[in-house]
């Protein structure tokens, strides 16, 4: 009820706009409630035995809760009786023992159940967002894309951890409190229910007013994220600027910014509590009314209204952790929905389908164009044939093209016209996943990945040796890996050894030849490293791209020349094409570009 | 850091414990009122009686209703404002001027700033609930002793033992919650970094390698979730255990005086709902050891971050008063092995270093991002050792653009000029200088256009011709450029050497790269071998030189 109730005004499966001023980009979409409720569903229905298990003993343990009370109104009917209690003693004792296994016993098995299902879905979410597409990719904030697997996982798996087990225990401790009420006398059971209008009343304030806030928390909390990210990333630029002040002032901005949305969410929270507490004292006004006439009219005993109102009373504990959670709860669905909105994505991915090892394949470019949006065309009916094998270069200024046509070579770009072709067949004819099954792309997002530097090589292929790892890394001229404190078992990225902009490039193009994929695309994969490095880069490209089908995007004309073809393009357009030396020869944009290089070596 | 957190908001820990307290009394005289209606209504059949008893219970119920309200309000404003102060500290620390010799892992420290703080705003809440939960407890005795003595000192001796006893298990608790909050805090960390990375991953299609390595990970993650989870079943099972077989006790306790006519039945009824009531008060004080436990965990791994040391322990310090004079004496650190190099005000002077590990260690050791432990010789700013000088000052004297560009969220026009304090025509100007005309112009918003975060929305050599405008136009005595051309083709290169030298003329600027272009318009190169200056002079003549030659010319 409440993760469908939060639902309601989140849209269905469409990336949302964010709200003005929110910074660029989209936001990830948002499932609806009832549609996370099944999924979650789905995954507990997965492991049938955990999910009986908790379900049998969480109503166990509720109803072993309700012996005491039963117990305590014979006593006081005994006592009035004068009879003898120390068998109700006993019964007290042994349902207190009773109690305390099936307490505990729920509370492990609603544990197990909760973060089993926890564990698949952020293995989901994770999974999901590593498969999205690249265009996808490039619209969405990645401040959205973090908070889904970070904050949003940890808000769900914190009420999983803490809030899951009290709540289930504390509705079906209410469910069976009404229910031993109706079974001592109905008409008392009646009373109580009378409690039940107040309680809709206060509930259908709350929630119309709860999910807009929560809405708004959950946008508070990844500007927050966002800003803290960048702030982290920036620290040395953000230094080197001597902008500390204002860089912490805008994280402050921020952070002040979710906590006041987060007091207000509080605020209705509490006008919602006492209206609450209102529902409470009419039910239980309701129950010593009524008693009281029953009592007076001898249908029932004042050891039954004693009981009638002890159970009732009972019943504010968990209704008080019921309301005590229902923030958790909501805040928890919030982001719920928000995480099966990313698992609900459409995947269109097939299993990937890879050529066999050693295939080079020739490709070829036809009629392609493209162009961002509204904005002016980047590639303009673009022709490029590459044969099995060749090395082709792609010379050109800033901006004029280069990296599109990297990327729509290498399937993370589907371009407005014009297709690609694999030995003859067109990239949607392929089988598994097109494109990106025989194309590599290094492109100069370099990341190095927390973990040992084995690891993250291995990430290319999973099933490499030792042996083959340290192939990969010397093919393509690692020989720092050696001097590590602890060769390729050091833990480098986040939290580990730091390298070099060209170390880390390095290890990217050991990740290619361990990939040993048909076709590589290399776009500026050495355009991070410092002049110095790029030397040892380009050795290094040039020997993971040996016989392979490539292209390579040149800044330094030193590729160009070792390239077997030449192809210059300008404004999205293709000028010139042919060897080094023929281009040299014809003494057109590129022999000028070439007379440009030279003409330092005076 | 907890007691720390406790005394920085005394007005609303003050409130909140008060009125929560206010709360609990108030819920402690609940089962006293149902007693009493019992006692004088129910059983003597008398309407005015009930009335009486049903309007004092309606009384009862605004002040539990309306204390409540506002107690927490107090208790929930605390714990944000904590969460917020910690973040702040904690975004301070690793933004301080003086550098951290140890800066935590991005991952890391978003999780320290968010869950952790959040748990350590939490022992605010934890704090609360003890007070008010023990003032219940004082309540429900001292209501038990006005009914009868022995019995309310029973209670009185009874109830802490209990809680003393259940609290016997908290270490167990702790333990495990570490070990769980560490494990969970690594699949968390490991989620950001491959989704950081996932565009690498995408282009060798390693998405279900990285996907499958996550599932490993997630999978520890709640074998050891689950192991916590069994410490918190035996907590509560042991908590409901406590609390059940002490209200046996008072029940029969009760019951017996009720046999022999020392209790009227109201009574009894009074004490069974106080023992019942009791359980309530106990359970709190058992979440806030349960939220103190997890507070305290977290509390040390934000006192860790905190605690990193800084690059310099000195503040303030003067300033460099001069027109940009940068001395390096003798200097050693990492691969440097006593460099000495003079940059005049106003000189053009270019470093090439053929080894990328000395070029990576002048830069930082000449950025300040060393402990100054590790660095040897002396470093002098306009005359002045820049080890007693105030670093942010040093910094804005000495400009060093880091090779690795960081952009920052918000418009091309902010990139360039994040102060928003230059005139167009400077903006241009800059802008011109580092070749980075195309990147407005090309683009229907101009100085505008968006740039994401990380300057995602750029390509590289936008990236790079940005940040090289940036540092144009901030305009510092000093200006240190490391490799600010290697994304950019070569007929761009040419214009920006020729833009540099226009821009910087009469301004000091040290060139550490190998592109001739630069070089060529420096008026002094020094070449670096062994972590020593090997050669001096101008482009020209140390290109007879062959090291400098196969350094340079390609």
């Amino acid at each position: 009820m409440t993760v469908e109730a939060t639902a309601e005004t989140a849209a269905e499966a469409v990336v949302v706009e964010p709200p003005a001023g929110a910074g660029p980009g989209d936001l990830l979409p948002t499932a609806a409630g009832r549609r996370a409720a099944r999924v979650v569903g789905r995954y507990a229905r997965e492991r049938p035995g955990l999910a009986v298990t908790a379900l049998v003993v969480s109503v166990a343990s509720a109803a072993a809760g309700l012996i005491a009370p039963a117990v305590l109104g014979r006593l006081v009917d005994a006592v009035s009786g004068g009879g003898s209690i120390g068998g109700y003693l006993l019964a007290l004792a042994g349902a207190a023992v009773l109690a305390a296994v099936l307490t505990g016993l729920s509370a492990v098995a609603i544990s197990r159940l909760g973060e089993t299902v926890l564990a698949r879905l952020r293995e989901a979410v994770v999974a999901r967002v590593l498969h999205l597409r690249t265009a996808t990719l490039d619209r969405v904030r990645s401040g959205d894309l973090l908070s889904r697997v970070g904050d949003d996982v940890a808000r769900v798996s914190e009420s999983v951890t803490t809030g899951l087990p009290e709540v289930i225990g504390a509705s079906l401790a209410v469910l069976l409190t009404m229910l031993g009420l109706g079974v001592l006398d109905w008409r008392l059971a009646v009373a109580g229910l009378l409690a039940l209008p107040a309680y809709v009343l206060a509930l259908r304030w709350y929630l119309p007013r709860s999910a807009p806030v929560y809405a708004r928390e959950r946008i508070a909390v990844a500007e927050r994220a966002d800003g803290l990210l960048g702030a982290v990333d920036g620290a040395d630029t953000i230094r080197a600027y001597a902008r500390s002040g204002p860089h912490a002032a805008e994280v402050e901005r921020r952070s002040a910014a979710a906590r006041d949305v987060g007091i207000g969410v509080f605020r209705l929270y509490t006008d919602f509590g006492w209206r609450m507490n209102r529902s409470e004292y009419i039910g239980l006004a309701a129950v010593l009314g009524v008693g009281f006439v029953l009592a007076r009219t001898g249908s029932a005993s004042v050891g039954e209204v004693t009981t009638a109102a002890l159970l009732f009373h009972r019943l504010f504990g968990p209704l008080g952790t019921l309301l005590f959670s229902f923030d958790e709860v909501q805040a928890a669905g919030a982001a719920l929905v928000r995480l099966v909105g990313v698992v609900d994505l459409p995947d269109p991915e097939t299993p990937p389908q890879r050529p066999a090892p050693g295939t080079r394949p020739g490709v070829e470019l036809r009629g392609i164009g493209h162009r961002y949006g509204d904005g002016y065309p980047v590639l303009s009916d673009v022709d490029l044939r590459i044969a099995p094998g060749e090395r082709v270069a792609l010379v050109g200024a800033s901006g004029a093209g280069k990296t599109t046509l990297a990327a729509v070579l290498a399937g993370a770009l589907e371009p407005a016209g014009g297709e690609v072709l694999v030995d003859g067949v067109p990239a949607a004819a392929l089988p598994g996943r097109g494109l990106r099954d025989v194309v590599a792309l290094v492109s100069q997002e370099v990341h190095v990945f927390a973990g040992t530097l084995a690891d993250d090589v291995r990430l290319a292929r999973s099933a490499a040796t030792d042996d083959e790892v340290a192939a990969a890394l010397e093919r393509v001229g690692a020989r720092w890996v050696q001097a590590l404190p602890e060769g390729t078992a050091t833990r480098v990225g986040e939290g580990g050894t730091a390298l070099t902009p060209a170390q880390a490039q390095q290890l990217a193009l050991a990740r290619l030849v361990l990939a040993d994929p048909p076709v590589a695309v290399l776009d500026e994969a050495t355009a991070e490293a410092g002049s110095s490095g790029a030397r040892d880069l380009e050795e290094a490209a040039f020997a993971a791209t040996a016989g392979r089908t490539t292209l390579v995007v040149a800044h330094r004309l030193t590729q160009a020349v070792r390239a077997d073809r030449v192809v210059v393009l300008d404004a999205g357009r293709v000028v010139e094409e042919g060897t080094h030396a023929e281009l040299v020869a014809a003494g057109g944009r590129y022999a000028a570009l070439w007379a440009a290089w030279q003409g330092r070596d005076r | 850091m907890l007691r720390r957190a406790l005394r920085r908001h005394p007005r609303r820990l003050a409130a909140s414990v008060l009125l929560l307290s206010l709360h609990q009394t108030c819920e402690a005289l609940v089962p006293v009122a149902i007693g009493l209606t019992i006692d004088r209504a129910v059983a003597t059949g008398e309407v005015p009686a009930l009335v009486v008893c049903l309007l004092g219970t309606g009384l009862l119920f605004v002040v539990l209703s309306q204390a409540y309200r506002f107690g927490a309000r107090a208790v929930v404003a605390a714990w944000w404002e904590e969460t917020h102060l910690l973040r702040v500290e904690l975004t301070e620390r690793v933004l301080d001027p003086r550098g951290l010799a140890d800066p935590p892992a991005t991952g890391e420290l978003l999780s320290t700033a968010t869950s952790d703080a959040d748990r350590v705003g939490r022992v605010i809440e934890a704090a609360s609930l003890v007070v008010a939960g023990t003032t219940a407890v004082v309540v429900a005795a001292v209501s038990l002793l006005l009914v009868h003595v022995p019995l309310g000192l029973a209670v009185l001796v009874g109830a802490p033992l209990l809680v003393a006893a259940i609290q016997l298990l908290a270490p167990l608790l702790t333990r495990r919650t570490a070990t769980q909050q560490e494990d969970v805090a690594r699949t968390a960390g490991m989620a950001t970094d491959l989704v950081r990375g996932v565009r690498a991953l995408r282009g060798i299609g390693a998405e279900d390698a990285a996907t499958e390595r996550y599932r490993r990970t997630s999978r520890t993650a709640l074998a050891s979730t689950l192991h916590a989870a069994r410490a918190v079943g035996v907590y509560r099972g042991v908590t409901t255990l406590g609390s059940g077989l002490f209200l046996t006790g008072v029940a029969g306790f009760a019951g017996a005086l009720a046999f022999d006519g020392e209790l009227s039945i109201g009574d009894l009824v009074t004490v069974v709902g106080l023992a019942q009531f009791l359980a309530e008060p106990i359970g709190l004080l058992g979440f806030a050891g349960q939220k103190y436990a997890e507070a305290k965990a977290s509390a040390a791994r934000i006192a860790e971050v905190l605690g990193r040391p800084l690059l310099t322990s000195r503040g303030g310090g003067g300033s460099p008063a001069g027109e940009g004079r940068l001395e390096l004496r003798d200097v050693t650190a990492r691969s440097l092995a006593g460099v000495s190099l003079t940059a005049a005000p106003g000189e053009f002077v270019g470093v090439v270093a053929p080894d990328p590990r000395d070029a990576e260690a002048l830069v930082t050791v000449l950025a300040g991002r060393l402990p100054a432990a590790e660095v040897g010789g002396a470093v002098l700013v306009d005359g002045a050792d820049v080890s007693g000088l105030d670093p942010a000052a040093t910094r804005r004297a000495v400009l060093v653009e880091p090779h690795a560009v960081v952009l920052f969220e918000g418009t091309l026009r902010t990139a360039v000029d994040p102060d928003g304090a230059a005139p167009d025509d400077r903006f241009l100007a800059a802008v011109r200088a580092a070749g980075a005309d195309d990147v407005l112009t090309g683009h229907p918003d101009g100085e505008r256009r968006a740039v994401g975060d990380g300057g995602r929305t750029l390509s590289g050599g936008q990236r790079q011709r940005i940040a090289l405008a940036r540092a144009l136009l901030a305009d510092p005595p000093v200006l240190v450029l490391h490799d600010p051309t290697t994304a950019v083709d070569a007929v761009t290169e040419e214009a920006i050497a020729a833009g540099i030298a226009r821009l910087r003329a009469g301004r000091t600027t040290v060139l550490v790269t190998s592109s001739p272009a630069l070089l060529g318009r420096c008026g002094r190169v020094l070449l670096l071998d062994g972590g020593r200056v090997a050669a001096e002079g101008t482009h020209a003549e140390l290109s007879a030189a062959d090291a400098y030659r196969t350094a340079v010319l390609r």
